[in-house]
């Protein structure tokens, strides 16, 4: 499903590689979380799988697809197979709840019947079906981030990637975005997710690939967040 | 492709940055109006080029005290000449009748000129315009009851380079305008896609297509550049009806300048629809590839 081959990231700016000679492999249906410090490489590494960014070496593959030879023309079918949450949620705050959901399928050109019919479906799915026509500004932050579960998974992804996607929340109402994220990787979707938060990566026990200065120094299936922590 | 999206996103676009797009229509219709100014005066040259060249190039005005004999020799030696394309001869009485009607909006200098003041006339077209110097010299001034010979293409050549210089004028700052209106048009463009920044992270992350994106910016600079081309023609349109047709009435009627038609503005109008609408979109298209990232 998701493959790197020795990706080494050199950014221009920067003497030290974002990412360091990195190989590792995430099969259909896992869920991995991706945890290390601050300016460890786990954005960059999520921007990789997005082909927002090409390594500087080494091959990612998405889906089966090699994406260093991948054109440019071919990049909004790649992700249209990947869903994205973030901590900061990217919300239009001028459309409602509906209108985000549905915004992400309009702009794919799905037709209008379709999105009439699944954007009810994945709002009750996430749990605010009465609260559709409500505006980003008028939901709490764990609904926002429901939100942008919504939008990201409405299309079925094969990937779901989220970037540190309870870094703003508290502890108890991301306790409510895991078990949605978790719903959602029972579907069959791998989820990949970046975070910092070890009560949650120690209650999940899933898989945890870590990063510590751009290379990859633990890959542990049903780990923990930190040894001796 | 969703047409009601791409349209109420061109709609949102213009309405946020209003001042931009005013200033960006006022720069594209005034620089698509001077070139279509250019063009018409163009047009304008041809058709007075037209009209002079063809008609005369050389002019042997005669002396008061011509005689009969001298008049037929002068005739005689045109027809025979090979230089000579084909002359007229014009009389004092058709001089004067010409005069009358040139000068019909100036009825005291048409008054305060006696019947026999203008001169009779041979007017001379040559096989080469440029041989006017063989035909003077055929002539000699004030011999043979010649008075004067005049190369008429002469005064033509200066009164067309003035009238060349104009259009070339126009036309340069019809470009300088061109420039700035591309450069606000890129501005416009550049401030619309930072406006819309979170649309079009959102649309990029969830795989709208590149076009899909792009489309609704370009599509703002081409409206734009539409209205700027409408404002041009509705401008020329003034122009022919407030200063053309009015001031000057009297030259076009005398047929000193040939008038402007419908027809030719009729003619440009695509050209600058077409061009104004291509320029912007072209200017908005290179600078979403070059300045922005969607």
């Amino acid at each position: 499903m998701i493959e790197l081959q020795h990706v080494t990231k050199l950014y221009p700016a920067s003497s030290r590689p974002a990412l360091d000679d990195v190989s590792t492999e995430i099969d259909k249906g896992e869920f991995v979380f991706l945890i290390g410090s601050s300016g460890s490489g786990k954005s960059t590494f999520l921007r990789l799988l997005l082909k927002e960014d090409d390594p500087t070496r080494g091959n990612v593959i998405v889906n089966g697809k090699t994406l260093n030879t991948m054109s440019k023309w071919q990049v909004p079918k790649l992700r249209r197979t990947i869903g994205c949450v973030f901590q900061d949620f990217r919300l239009l705050r001028n459309r409602t709840v509906a209108q985000n959901v549905a915004f992400a399928l309009e702009v794919i050109n799905k037709p209008q019947r379709t999105i009439k019919r699944v954007v009810p479906e994945v709002l009750e799915m996430v749990g605010l079906e009465g609260k559709a026509h409500r505006l980003p500004s008028e939901l709490s932050g764990g609904e926002q981030q429901r939100v942008a579960i919504a939008r990201a998974f409405v299309n079925r992804p094969l990937v779901l990637l989220a970037d540190e996607p309870t870094g703003n929340l508290d502890p108890e109402t991301s306790e409510g975005i895991m078990l949605l994220l978790e719903r959602i990787n029972r579907t069959g979707t791998t989820v990949v997710m970046a975070t910092h938060d070890y009560h949650i990566v120690d209650s999940m026990r899933r898989r945890v690939i870590e990063l510590n200065g751009g290379a990859l120094t633990r890959d542990q299936s049903r780990g923990v967040y930190g040894v001796g922590r | 492709m969703r047409v009601n999206f791409v349209l109420s996103e061109v709609a949102t676009g213009l309405r946020r940055n209003l001042t931009m797009t005013v200033a960006m229509i006022l720069t594209t219709a005034i620089s698509l109006g001077l070139m279509g100014t250019g063009l018409l005066i163009a047009g304008m040259i041809s058709d007075m080029k037209e009209i002079y060249y063809d008609k005369v190039q050389v002019s042997i005005f005669l002396a008061d005290d011509v005689t009969d004999e001298q008049r037929s020799a002068i005739e005689q030696q045109l027809a025979g000449s090979p230089e000579v394309a084909n002359h007229i001869y014009e009389s004092k009485d058709e001089a004067y009748a010409r005069f009358q009607q040139q000068f019909s909006q100036q009825p005291e200098l048409v008054q305060n000129t006696p019947a026999d003041a203008l001169p009779e006339s041979f007017r001379v077209e040559l096989v080469n315009p440029e041989r006017y110097e063989v035909i003077a010299a055929e002539f000699p001034n004030g011999q043979n009851g010649v008075d004067q010979v005049r190369d008429e293409g002469d005064f033509l050549d200066r009164l067309f380079s003035l009238l060349n210089g104009a259009r070339n004028a126009t036309i340069a700052v019809a470009v300088v305008q061109a420039l700035a209106a591309l450069l606000l048009i890129s501005n416009t463009i550049q401030l619309a896609a930072f406006n819309r920044r979170n649309e079009t992270n959102i649309m990029r992350l969830v795989g709208a297509s590149r076009w899909y994106t792009q489309l609704p910016f370009i599509l703002e600079a081409a409206l734009a550049g539409l209205i700027g081309a409408l404002l041009a023609i509705g401008g020329l349109v003034v122009t022919k009806v407030l200063f053309v047709d009015k001031t000057l009435a009297g030259p076009i009627r005398a047929g000193i300048i040939p008038p402007v038609d419908w027809g030719a503005i009729a003619f440009i109008s695509p050209v600058i629809a077409a061009a104004g609408v291509g320029l912007a979109g072209v200017a908005a298209y290179v600078t979403l590839r070059l300045y922005v990232r969607i």
